[in-house]
């Protein structure tokens, strides 16, 4: 601890954090700019100025460590026309009219911070020197005559989502942010997380779908979860109106602290497709507005007419009450032959290795946070689980060592300090490789007793790999305390292999994380609902399809079944080819539980009031069992806790 | 006391700070307790008394060589000046064309706009006053208070004329202080 005087009062705070760090843990205000909480401070704006006894000059509080009887004052004369002079010249560099900037009147801090300081004109006009706006980019437009260089944007991209798309060029009052070379923002590496947009004090960063749309600073918050993918990110939902103004990271999620990606951010911005707002039975060839009871009870009638011969399927993104409930209404009510989800087979690699092992065999997503090694096995994490990417991404900034081994192209490939790029079908064999590899280095924490001399020639040639590859691998991937091994499951679909990669795990003392597919796949898993979809003629089938936009197989999956009901938020050519529709709500109206792919339980809060007739999957499943005359009695949390999971379940 | 003489001109705005200060309703009969309206856009009288007046206002940033003049003669006949809105305070609004050559902005104005019939004209009588970078009023006459805001609330115009008329120098800080 260091004993520091601020303001004439003397505290004890911890050694090693910044002045400016010390002031905010007790409740001292300090202004900034360029600093953000979440990011590594960089000491650009000079706001923060502070006078501390002995300095010759003022210093930037957020840089400047605390020392032991350090005396700091944080407001006087001197420091406040040291902070209205660093804001003059941040006006005067740019065009900082108000009037006609989307971030005017509350969400702007240089607004803010101008006002703080009691600023009613600027001392030095602007020099009028025009900078170009980049509208290149379908989501974010780049106006370079609102930014201060503070830099946030480019320390998000490369401290937080580990892209570096985001840099500056040339230097003093022409610096530039620029993306990749000075290509346009559209044309750019860039991945369309928002992170930039989500950082940026000023107008600089417009996020275009909610831009003029409203204030942020008057915007109703709510917390939820992203149902995106399994990684289950925390969202901070901005409300005005019922509708959603934009979408943040949640800073406080302890999965994504923060971070998200396009699909989290933006895609749910994106979605125009036309709601249902009721109740719908086809009627003469035509669907038809119905009441929920008309819908329920063709429904049900039907459904228990060709119960026998029924197909029932849900989205592995509905909450976890709605698919305890279909598993509850549809294979131990109406006991129809194939009860699933969609995609649901992906999870049946992961569970028959559970089934044979056991016992829990993957670790926590925060592992990665101090992984000294990762290795990525047959996962995409550019194509979904977009922000466990970004964590792999970011950890290059540590100094930790990527393997790659992957039959396809992998879109990390080129972070990577060792990539193995097998052949088709392999899997098994390249992680037998990696495990002889390991044992040949001696760096098992296992034992090894096969040849692992023998087993690296076999795997080298089964793999068409050197046996080089897996040595410079296996090097990397033991060179620190804590290595994490990404693998997916669905990708590599061998349970042999999965197995071997378990052992791996065990050899190396690695941790084990795998996506999971969608939102509440495991979930699926939990409740049994992971059987392929059998090809048969159906003579009634339903699709609880939540919000989901059906997959062009599924539609034709369904095309020729005599009796279809589907039970969605939105029009799409599922719902057009229905007999019965019944109106439920989107995932911003939902509540309810997800559980993530490290078994992480979050629960999901309404941000929106659902328009019309809609009712929560839940409830439309509880009116159906109503109408079938099945029970729907049975606590969710209990079934989902009593099967062992690959994870460790934290309810 | 004999109430202080209150003058008011618009330069390059828009007349809505104006219109603003007009908004204070009712309370325009109070104020003219306090203060005797001389000169003013929205008055019979529209130059300042040559014999002087406490307080001049003016609106709208400096935009050409008549302005300037008028900015002039405000000065010289006021002994508190006070700048009105966002145009007078930073340039507001039409300092939107500082970034582009007055050449070009004259050209697309007059020239190149949608609504102009036939092949357009940029007006050159030697009578027009001509055109300049537009800029703020502190950048052509010393200033004494400034009131940001585009426009400044109807609120904050009559505290301001209320202070000045009880011979205080408004102070705007808080929820007074506003940009936008």
């Amino acid at each position: 601890m260091a004993t520091i005087t601020i303001n004439q009062q003397t505290y004890e705070v911890p050694d090693g954090i910044t002045v400016l760090q010390a002031a905010r843990q007790l409740g001292i205000f300090i202004p900034t700019l360029c600093d953000h909480p979440h990011l590594t401070p960089y000491g650009g704006c000079r706001l923060c100025m502070v006078e501390i006894e002995g300095f010759r000059t003022l210093q930037a509080a957020c840089t400047i460590p605390v020392s032991n009887n350090m005396v700091i004052h944080t407001e006087n004369e001197k420091i406040k026309k040291a902070r209205e002079f660093a804001l003059s010249l941040i006006f005067s560099e740019r065009n900082h009219f108000c009037p006609y900037c989307q971030v005017s009147g509350g969400d702007c801090e240089l607004q803010n911070a101008a006002y703080r300081v009691g600023m009613t004109h600027w001392p030095l006009q602007p020099n009028w020197q025009p900078f170009p706006v980049d509208a290149s980019h379908p989501y974010i437009i780049l106006e370079h005559n609102r930014c201060i260089l503070c830099r946030r944007c480019i320390r998000a991209c490369n401290e937080l989502v580990g892209v570096n798309t985001l840099g500056v060029a040339n230097r003093g009052a022409r610096t530039f942010v620029i993306a990749d070379f000075g290509v346009p923002l559209g044309e750019s590496t860039c991945v369309s997380c928002g992170m930039c947009v989500q950082v940026c004090p000023t107008g600089a960063m417009i996020d275009r779908k909610s831009a003029y749309q409203g204030k942020k600073s008057e915007a109703e918050h709510v917390e939820t979860i992203c149902t995106g993918c399994s990684l289950g990110c925390g969202l901070d939902v901005l409300i005005t109106d019922n509708r959603i103004l934009s979408i943040y990271g949640n800073w406080d999620a302890p999965v994504n602290q923060g971070v998200l990606c396009k699909v989290g951010r933006y895609y749910p911005l994106d979605d125009d497709r036309p709601r249902i707002t009721q109740p719908l039975v086809r009627k003469n060839g035509e669907l038809q507005p119905t009441t929920w009871e008309e819908a329920l009870s063709v429904a049900a009638s039907a459904l228990k007419r060709h119960s026998a011969n029924s197909l029932t399927l849900a989205s592995a993104r509905l909450t976890a009450e709605a698919l305890y409930l279909f598993r509850k209404v549809f294979a131990e009510g109406l006991h129809s032959p194939l009860v699933t989800t969609l995609n649901g087979h992906a999870m049946r690699p992961l569970t028959e290795t559970l089934h044979d092992l056991g016992e829990p065999f993957e670790g926590r997503v925060t592992d990665l946070n101090d992984a000294t090694s990762i290795l990525i096995v047959q996962a995409d994490l550019a194509s979904n689980h977009e922000v466990l990417g970004f964590m792999v991404r970011r950890s290059l900034n540590r100094g930790v060592r990527i393997v790659i081994a992957d039959s396809r192209e992998n879109p990390l490939a080129a972070l990577a300090e060792v990539s193995l790029v097998f052949k088709e079908g392999r899997q098994l064999a390249v992680v037998e490789g990696l495990m002889a590899a390991v044992a040949r280095l001696g760096l098992s924490q296992t034992e090894y007793t096969e040849d692992a001399i023998a087993n690296l020639a076999n795997a080298a040639k089964t793999t068409g790999l050197a046996t080089d590859d897996f040595l410079k691998a296996a090097y990397q991937i033991t060179r620190g305390e804590k290595p994490v091994i990404i693998y997916d499951p669905a990708a590599i679909n061998d349970v042999v292999a999965i197995k071997a990669l378990v052992r791996l795990a065990k050899m190396t003392g690695a941790t084990l994380i795998s996506p999971k597919g969608e939102a509440n796949s495991l979930v699926a898993a939990q409740f049994n609902l992971i059987e392929p979809m059998r090809p048969g003629t159906y003579e009634v089938a339903f699709v609880a399809l939540g919000d989901e936009i059906p997959s062009e197989t599924l539609v034709a999956a369904l095309e020729r079944t005599p009796f279809l009901i589907v039970q969605a938020s939105r029009e799409s050519k599922l719902t057009a080819r229905a007999d019965v529709v019944l109106p439920v709500y989107t995932w911003a109206e939902e509540s309810g539980h997800y559980l993530n792919l490290e078994g992480r339980l979050q629960e999901a809060h309404p941000c929106l009031t659902a328009p019309g007739q809609a009712k929560s999957n839940e409830v439309a499943l509880r009116k159906l069992a109503e109408a079938l005359e099945v029970s729907a009695e049975g606590d969710w949390r209990t079934v989902l806790t009593q099967r062992v999971a690959p994870v460790t379940i934290a309810v | 006391m004999s109430k202080p003489k209150v003058a008011t001109d618009w330069l390059a705005g828009c007349a809505g700070c104006h219109m603003s200060f007009l908004d204070i309703d009712e309370r325009i009969v109070d104020l003219v307790d306090l203060v005797d309206l001389r000169s003013s856009p929205i008055t019979d009288l529209k130059e300042p008394d040559p014999s002087g007046v406490d307080v001049g206002i003016l609106e709208g940033g400096i935009n050409n060589t008549a302005n300037e003049e008028v900015a002039h003669r405000m000065r010289k006949r006021c002994k508190i000046l006070v700048a009105l809105g966002d145009c007078a305070v930073f340039g507001g609004v039409p300092a939107m064309r500082n970034f582009f050559k007055i050449e070009d902005v004259l050209r697309r104005a007059y020239i190149e706009t949608e609504s102009t019939d036939a092949e357009g004209k940029i007006p050159d009588d030697p009578e027009l006053a001509k055109p300049t970078r537009v800029r703020a009023v502190s950048e052509v006459v010393p200033v004494d208070v400034y009131i940001p805001g585009c426009p400044p609330s109807a609120e904050i115009i009559y505290y301001a004329l209320s202070e000045l008329a009880q011979g205080r120098i408004p102070v705007l800080k808080d929820e007074r202080l506003q940009w936008h």
